[in-house]
């Protein structure tokens, strides 16, 4: 082409930075990263309880650090968390996480609801665990209403939560992988989670979301023929873990991502209340599962796997081996599952059978009235938690005699968790982001409710 | 009130001797509800009863904070079936991780001046606790460095978990099990005749 076929207008040129702000000083709110002279209000967010182990401790002069948005659409936040970030050259000096995209306010709906109607509520909250959360609601109903659930239900249930619990982790280590770059992990991880998935749908009907553990037992048998699903999901697995290990565990890439990065100490876990996972990555043993009992998970044997430096490849590793445990309560559950009925013969919160509806009217009635009215629950309160995926999922239920609770706070561990990530962060390296955030394991359903 | 006539008769409780003991070193009184110990304070109290909780009792690990809106008046969901007297009760669960006490402690503020200290100083992992809190209910925490909103717009007025919040989406629509008889596909329903 000749020269004349060149463009010979002229262009306004625009240079950042030289337009008039519009804003003063961004229109970030009230959730504007705070203005470095509060130095109290960062004290709080770094925890002045605890001590942090900075990696960096020389300060660059304040001019030349810069203020990074982070999400809330990046692919790494796992849903819609967004981050403001502090740069000084590549190392992260504050941090402030953002939350609430998420938020459609549960524990509100949760009063408007009847105890029946709550167990859809609840499942929605953690959707990459909702059977956990559904456990926790209903062990607190059927504290307060005295209710004793027969043991298949109670078999059933810990047999669930525990396949959940390995489908959550595989997400957990899916995302992670392909973080830290790692995208073939990624596949493999989703595709492993669709086997335990469709053992879910066979039973509950549904992938996730279930709605499955109603208050006084399940909501259906365990289908025809899971047995044989079980075994090849325990003989499956752990060929798949070992896989896994090839994968991530040999390879030299991913531990110099993993090892030594996004530490938390004991004390920065208590301080902030970290559960789960990211604490025993830490050293201290604790696990629900064993501290408070629920469902009769006492009766079965396993180990609570520990890290000991709390890092990120530690809470990877506590992920791998506590889904290998998952697996081994999954087939004790599975020899030892007792006979007899699914939920509780107490007519006040079990509809009657499907066959029962066709013939009788009273039944037909009975059903109706138990899922427009609902049933009554005694006066009282109390605080029920399971260990989910992520660490201490409590259910605190207030009912004042109604058909609806009064009051229902969820103690959502990612959200505890989350609130960690500034002082996990502070001082390390931009590029590590990714790597600690996806090592929490956040899901923002659970934050943000 | 939130008494139940199963829980007064606690006398063979496991956990009383514990409650008991936790209610001496804050100075407040003990309830078991179920296998919750619930240790009622004043409001006075409440900083100083988490730091002999923290530093006598051991139990280091909180668990959680958020508050009840006891009201005679609700906007949403059922009303209380007994009068109550109005207040917000403030709870926090604090735990231990070594023996498997956790124990659930409650106060009790009033509306018009509802307002109480904040923990961060004790558990800095009351920070978002009472964030939430306080947008959810309108509670003022004293001492905490930052209680912006965390969920909610900015401009968003009023505090969603107050009992007299209405819960706008049943306003506008009822809630479906509400309606037990639907209009036929075709023909005039019952909500529009003409139609």
């Amino acid at each position: 082409m000749s020269d004349e076929t060149k463009s010979t207008e002229t262009v306004d040129l625009w240079i950042a930075g030289t337009e008039e702000s519009q804003f003063a000083p961004t229109d970030e709110g009230a959730q504007e990263i705070s203005a470095e002279e509060s130095e109290s209000r960062l004290d709080a967010q770094f925890g002045r309880v605890v001590e942090d182990d900075y990696l960096f401790d020389e300060v660059v002069d304040d001019g030349e650090r810069m203020i990074v948005n982070m999400g809330p659409q990046h692919p790494s936040t796992h849903g819609v968390l967004r981050l403001q970030l502090e740069l000084e050259g590549e190392i992260i000096r504050r941090s402030k996480p953002i939350i609430g995209y998420l938020h459609t306010g549960m524990e509100k709906t949760a009063e408007g609801l009847t105890f029946s109607q709550g167990t859809t509520n609840v499942t929605r909250m953690d959707y990459l665990a909702p059977l956990h959360g559904e456990l926790a609601y209903c062990l607190a109903v059927e504290e307060l209403m005295g209710v004793e659930v027969p043991p298949r239900a109670d078999a059933i249930r810990i047999l669930m939560t525990e396949l959940n619990r390995v489908s959550s982790h595989l997400v957990a280590l899916a995302t992670n992988g392909m973080d830290i770059g790692a995208v073939s992990m990624m596949i493999y991880g989703f595709r492993e989670r669709e086997l335990i998935l469709d053992f879910l749908e066979k039973t509950t009907g549904l992938r996730m979301n279930h709605n499955y553990i109603r208050p006084g037992g399940v909501a259906a048998d365990l289908h025809p023929g899971w047995k044989d699903d079980i075994a090849v999901i325990l003989e499956e697995m752990p060929i798949r873990f070992a896989q896994y290990d090839d994968l991530l565990r040999n390879n030299p890439i991913w531990l110099s991502r993993t090892k030594g990065v996004g530490v938390i100490t004991p004390e920065e876990a208590i301080g902030y209340a970290i559960t789960g996972p990211a604490l025993r990555a830490t050293g201290v043993d604790w696990d629900l599962r064993k501290a408070f009992p629920y469902s009769g998970i006492e009766n079965y044997e396993f180990d609570v796997p520990l890290g000991s430096k709390g890092d990120v490849y530690d809470r990877y590793r506590v992920r791998v081996d506590e889904m290998h445990e998952s697996l081994k309560i999954v087939e004790q559950v599975m020899d030892a599952m007792p006979k007899g009925d699914y939920r509780v013969d107490d007519r006040k919160v079990t509809p009657p059978p499907r066959a029962r509806i066709d013939e009788s009217m009273e039944a037909l009635i009975h059903h109706f009235k138990l899922f427009t009215e609902g049933f009554k629950v005694p006066e009282g309160e109390t605080y029920v938690a399971v260990e989910s995926p992520r660490g201490e999922l409590g259910c605190y239920l207030v009912s004042d005699g109604g058909a609806m609770p009064y009051r229902m706070h969820t103690r959502a561990p990612s959200f505890a968790n989350l609130q960690a990530l500034p002082i996990t962060m502070a001082d390390s390296l931009m590029a590590d982001t990714v790597a600690t955030i996806a090592s929490m394991d956040p899901v923002m359903g659970d934050v943000d409710r | 009130m939130t008494t139940s006539p199963s829980d007064t008769d606690t006398a063979a409780h496991p956990l009383q001797e514990y409650a008991d003991s936790v209610a001496e070193a804050v100075g407040g009184t003990a309830e078991i509800h179920f296998d919750t110990v619930k240790v009622v304070v004043d409001p006075s109290n409440w900083v100083s009863a988490f730091q002999t909780a923290r530093d006598r009792l051991d139990l280091v690990f909180f668990s959680w904070l958020s508050a009840i809106d006891w009201s005679n008046e609700v906007a949403a969901g059922d009303p209380l079936s007994e009068e109550v007297e109005e207040r917000f009760e403030v709870l926090a669960t604090v735990g231990d991780l070594t023996e498997g006490n956790r124990v659930t402690f409650s106060t009790d503020i009033s509306k018009e001046k509802a307002e109480i200290d904040s923990l961060v100083e004790v558990y800095v992992g009351a920070n978002w606790h009472e964030r939430e809190t306080a947008e959810m209910f309108g509670i003022q925490f004293a001492g905490h460095p930052d209680l912006s909103k965390m969920y909610l717009p900015d401009e968003f007025i009023g505090n969603p978990l107050r009992k007299s919040f209405p819960l706008l989406s049943r306003e506008v629509k009822p809630w479906p099990g509400t309606v037990d008889v639907e209009a036929m596909p075709e023909g005039p329903s019952v909500e529009n005749p003409e139609a």
